[in-house]
């Protein structure tokens, strides 16, 4: 359990609340017409709710893991975080080799690996 | 492995949603009948370590998780297997999201022609994302699931107090864990509204829904797994102009139309692909939160009877971690395909 503050309040309060005001920034930014100020970046406005999304997932992440998961605050949680980041590598490889594979290979797939097709 | 076998056991029985025959249907049992296994056992670990009233939690003796709670270790084993599972549906969600081009794009280029499915990448934000209203469900899920991890906390900090009245933490935690699992069941509700049911608006709402007096499911509006022959209103050049918004002045298809060389109509579409992934992974997700929905009605039938005391409320601490990782995921998949 928490033995600790956030701003001398509940740390599991405090997080709920951060998360649900993150949460609502979420479906308010999916709402909201960001065509003006993505023009102005000179992208695209999906590009632009993605970004957004994504800067919002990461706290949101971060704050669970940490404060609900006690991954922050206990006598275990230095090698528990570890543990919990030990799939990251794994996970950094799976991502960067969807980049490593060749463009057309989503839409180029052989008959042997499209859906139907199990009688090798 | 219970899981596996039955999931393999059932994609042999059915395919495209079509019974293929008995054969493969003693061995979903035999799934099954490990899994019951794998949860008698858990009980029955769950009931105590110690004797004749003790209660003891043993810990790892060997680096790097000396005096650590054995449990616990395994539970955080168990989720970093749990994250490579979901991390390989992210990464093929990725690839097949960057590598086919999606329905939009195909539509705006003209490279259709009316009556012809074109493969494409129709990602279930299109329809989710298309209003307040279709977005509700996933929304009101994303709130349930984020109280609902606060809630378990809460049910673990009671049950770890020794300075309160023990039918005053019988009853805390009871009510702590009763609305976790209602918010549970209420996540499994609107998934299936959101999948299957759809749901009605109220008069007065109608107007700001086009005119229309229901939601449509993702399976009423077509989008399966199954679907080749997939088509939707704002892939219509007819309906574009009959509503105002007429096709993107800068679009391909606008100059091809302008200049004869393509007649316009209703694009097909064939999103297999974009279907598969979607329900795929947010069933993968929707099932673990069955499971939890089955440990929550177990733990609050237990906490009811007075069953959790301050040296066994570490049972709550794992379930609880175990149920903060699905709201850890969804905190991932709401955004990516329901969102984006």
């Amino acid at each position: 359990m928490a033995h600790y503050k956030i701003m001398g309040q509940d740390p599991y309060w405090m997080n709920f609340y951060g998360l649900m005001i993150l949460t609502l920034m979420e479906v308010l930014a999916v709402g909201a017409d960001l065509g003006p100020a993505a023009n102005s970046l000179g992208t695209e406005e999906k590009v632009l709710t993605l970004w957004i999304l994504t800067i919002i997932a990461i706290p949101k992440f971060i704050m669970i893991a940490a404060i609900f998961m006690h991954l922050y605050g206990d006598e275990d949680s230095g090698i528990l975080t570890m543990t919990a980041l030990f799939p990251a590598f794994f996970i950094l490889i799976m991502v960067l080799f969807v980049g490593l594979t060749h463009p057309n290979a989503a839409s180029g797939l052989p008959d042997w690996c499209r859906p139907g097709n199990y009688g090798l | 492995m219970g899981v596996a076998i039955f999931l393999f056991a059932l994609a042999g029985a059915f395919k495209w949603g079509e019974f293929q025959g008995w054969d493969k249907v003693p061995l979903i049992f035999v799934g099954l009948g490990v899994v019951g296994f794998a949860l008698l056992v858990w009980w029955r670990q769950d009931i105590s370590f110690g004797v004749n009233g003790e209660v003891f939690e043993p810990k790892a003796a060997g680096a790097p998780f000396q005096n650590i709670d054995i449990r616990k270790v395994a539970m955080w084993v168990f989720l970093m297997s749990e994250m490579m599972v979901f991390t390989s549906l992210f990464s093929t969600y990725m690839r097949y999201r960057l590598g086919i081009a999606s329905c939009q794009t195909v539509f705006e280029s003209g490279e259709w022609v009316e009556g012809a499915a074109v493969t494409c990448f129709e990602p279930a934000s299109h329809l989710i994302a298309s209003s307040w209203f279709h977005i509700a469900p996933g929304a009101i899920n994303t709130f349930a699931l984020i109280i609902s991890s606060f809630t378990i906390v809460q049910a673990l900090r009671y049950a770890k107090m020794r300075d309160i009245d023990e039918d005053v933490r019988r009853r805390k935690i009871t009510r702590y864990l009763g609305t976790t699992w209602f918010l549970a069941i209420l996540f499994l509700t609107m998934k299936m509204i959101e999948w299957f049911l759809g749901f009605p608006l109220p008069e007065f709402l109608h107007e700001f829904n086009h005119g229309d007096s229901t939601i449509n499911s993702l399976y009423t509006e077509g989008y399966l797994i199954n679907a080749d022959h997939y088509q939707h209103h704002e892939y219509d050049t007819h309906y574009l102009e009959s509503n105002g918004h007429g096709l993107d002045h800068d679009s391909d298809l606008y100059a091809m139309m302008e200049a004869g060389t393509h007649p316009g109509g209703h694009m097909m579409a064939n999103i297999q692909v974009s279907a598969t992934t979607f329900y795929v992974t947010t069933g993968t997700h929707g099932a673990h939160v069955f499971g939890g929905i089955i440990g929550l009605s177990y733990m609050t039938l237990k906490a009811a009877r007075g069953g959790y005391t301050p040296d066994n409320a570490v049972s709550i601490e794992y379930f609880g971690l175990y149920w903060h990782f699905v709201d850890l995921v969804w905190v991932l998949v709401f955004p990516f395909f329901y969102l984006y």
